[in-house]
């Protein structure tokens, strides 16, 4: 399968960047850590509510990355030899996918290891919420194969800090959106960041209540939207030769 | 057999017209190159040949089929070995050619790797990371790459640029024992190296194909002493020669 045969290629690349590695997996770990040593009232920061957090923390890293990675495959020639291939506009887009849920599975593991030894009770849901946080993980892959589409590499990095900026402000990771203002909490119930943190939250807990309709809804039109715009652009762009 | 027929091709870009009205015939087996001054349109030639951007205007077919429809069964008999040097920076030169042979589903693709592990003495290098080794080196992997799916049809757009003389006089014979064989297309600015290697040659200027014809027929034709000097009569219109 091309798309397989892409995708690892593309894991090579990535792991053998240990620069990326640190951003995805040793700072969201640190703040984990960090963050249970303060004893900050509230519930915001219990394991069981901040431990998503972190995994969304982590996956606005994996966007910026794909990014990174597609933005640089364009630049140099070897998208253009590609272009030559018989390869589809879907293998390549599913080879960026496939490559990164690895390191995603690689994140969650981890950042439920820390988190049970720092006292996370151990149960099944854990394992549930892996699963539902490899769906959610391809929200913010596609994002970024969009953005790497659409920039340079230089840009994919300040676009990429962008998303990680979003996410920490409006998913809810480390204060609630109502703390804010009416205003703000519109711009959070209309971004995917604190829904995709609620579907892992509620997962977790197994407390459904804690996702809304809305989470739901918003999250799935973000995570189809951003699909088939960052195939289109993606397959556009490099039908023109356009870097 | 006529390989790849050519009627019309025009890519605009913006204000800018890359590649003017080309139209052109080349044969099956034919060694043709692609000569003329930069910028004057070859490699934007190639890269509509080769089915990775859109013509603006005109038609391509490739030993029959049309580029438009028949794009994917087009795109695995030919390949490409791209102006800049096309591999992944941080796989090894084995993982390199691993992959490639993936991209085409090459069903005995450990034989084909060794095949031109040897024929380009990559054995040396074969477990290194690409981006550690020298510009010549990545050349000739990403040469050596062009060749993974036994291409019918064969784009190399200045493949020995950056080649040392030794590197570039053992290239010339992998070129020519392909010749007869598959059908390639070549550019480069060495006028010695179109010279001995192919059937044809092409000039183009500003987009347009000013001059088709063999080394013989051009040198007679502009009355020139050597096929250096005929490429400059042709592309300046006598004004330099
Ligand atoms: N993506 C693009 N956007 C705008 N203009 C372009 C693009 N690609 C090529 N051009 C223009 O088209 C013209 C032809 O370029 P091309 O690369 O085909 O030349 P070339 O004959 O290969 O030159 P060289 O010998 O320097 O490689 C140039 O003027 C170039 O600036
Ligand atoms: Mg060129």
């Amino acid at each position: 399968m091309r798309m397989f045969n892409f995708a690892k290629r593309n894991f090579k690349e990535l792991i053998r960047d240990p620069l990326s590695l640190i951003f995805e997996i040793a700072l969201p770990i640190f703040l984990l850590f960090i963050f249970q040593q303060i004893k900050i009232p509230g519930d915001t920061y219990k394991l069981e509510n901040f431990t998503p957090g972190i995994i969304v923390f982590g996956f606005s890293f994996i966007t910026l990355f794909t990014a990174t990675l597609v933005a640089k495959d364009r630049s140099s020639s070897l998208l253009i030899r590609l272009g030559t291939s018989p390869m589809r506009a879907y293998d390549f887009i599913l080879g960026y996918i496939f490559s990164l849920l690895p390191i995603v599975l690689l994140q969650d593991v981890l950042f439920f290891v820390v988190a049970c030894l720092l006292g996370l009770k151990i149960t099944f849901n854990i394992i549930l919420t892996i699963l539902i946080s490899l769906v959610i993980s391809v929200l913010f892959i596609a994002l970024g194969i969009l953005i790497g589409s659409l920039v340079s590499e230089k840009g994919a990095g300040g676009v990429g800090s962008v998303v990680v900026q979003l996410v920490c402000f409006t998913s809810g990771m480390y204060f609630s959106k109502d703390l804010i203002g009416k205003g703000f909490a519109v711009v959070c119930d209309v971004l995917p960041f604190e829904g995709s943190l609620n579907l892992i939250k509620g997962s977790l807990n197994h407390n459904y209540a804690l996702i809304s309709v809305n989470d739901i809804v918003v999250f799935t039109l973000y995570t189809v939207a951003v699909l088939i715009a960052a195939i289109f652009v993606f397959q556009k762009k490099m039908l023109n030769a356009n870097k | 057999m006529v390989a790849i027929e050519i009627k019309d091709l025009t890519k605009k870009y913006k204000d800018k017209t890359a590649v003017n009205g080309l139209n052109l015939n080349i044969e099956q087996g034919e060694l043709f190159a692609l000569l003329g001054t930069n910028g004057a349109g070859k490699t934007t030639t190639i890269k509509m040949l080769s089915g990775l951007i859109l013509p603006t205007m005109g038609s391509i077919k490739i030993q029959g089929m049309d580029m438009t429809k028949d794009t994917f069964r087009i795109k695995s008999i030919l390949n490409v070995s791209p102006q800049e040097t096309a591999i992944a920076p941080n796989l090894t030169v084995k993982e390199n050619l691993d992959f490639m042979a993936g991209v085409y589903q090459i069903k005995d693709k450990d034989r084909k790797i060794t095949e031109l592990v040897k024929q380009f003495k990559l054995e040396d290098v074969l477990n290194k990371r690409v981006k550690t080794l020298s510009g010549g080196w990545q050349r000739k992997v990403s040469i050596a790459i062009s060749l993974i799916n036994d291409p019918q049809i064969l784009f190399l757009d200045e493949p020995t640029l950056g080649l040392d003389v030794i590197s570039r006089k053992e290239l010339w014979q992998v070129i020519q024992g392909l010749k007869g064989k598959i059908t390639v297309i070549l550019t480069t600015h060495y006028m010695e190296e179109a010279e001995s290697l192919s059937n044809r040659i092409g000039i183009m200027a500003n987009g347009n194909l000013i001059a088709v014809d063999t080394v013989q027929e051009l040198i007679k034709k502009t009355k020139a002493k050597s096929f250096e000097d005929a490429f400059v009569n042709i592309v300046t219109g006598g004004k330099l020669a």
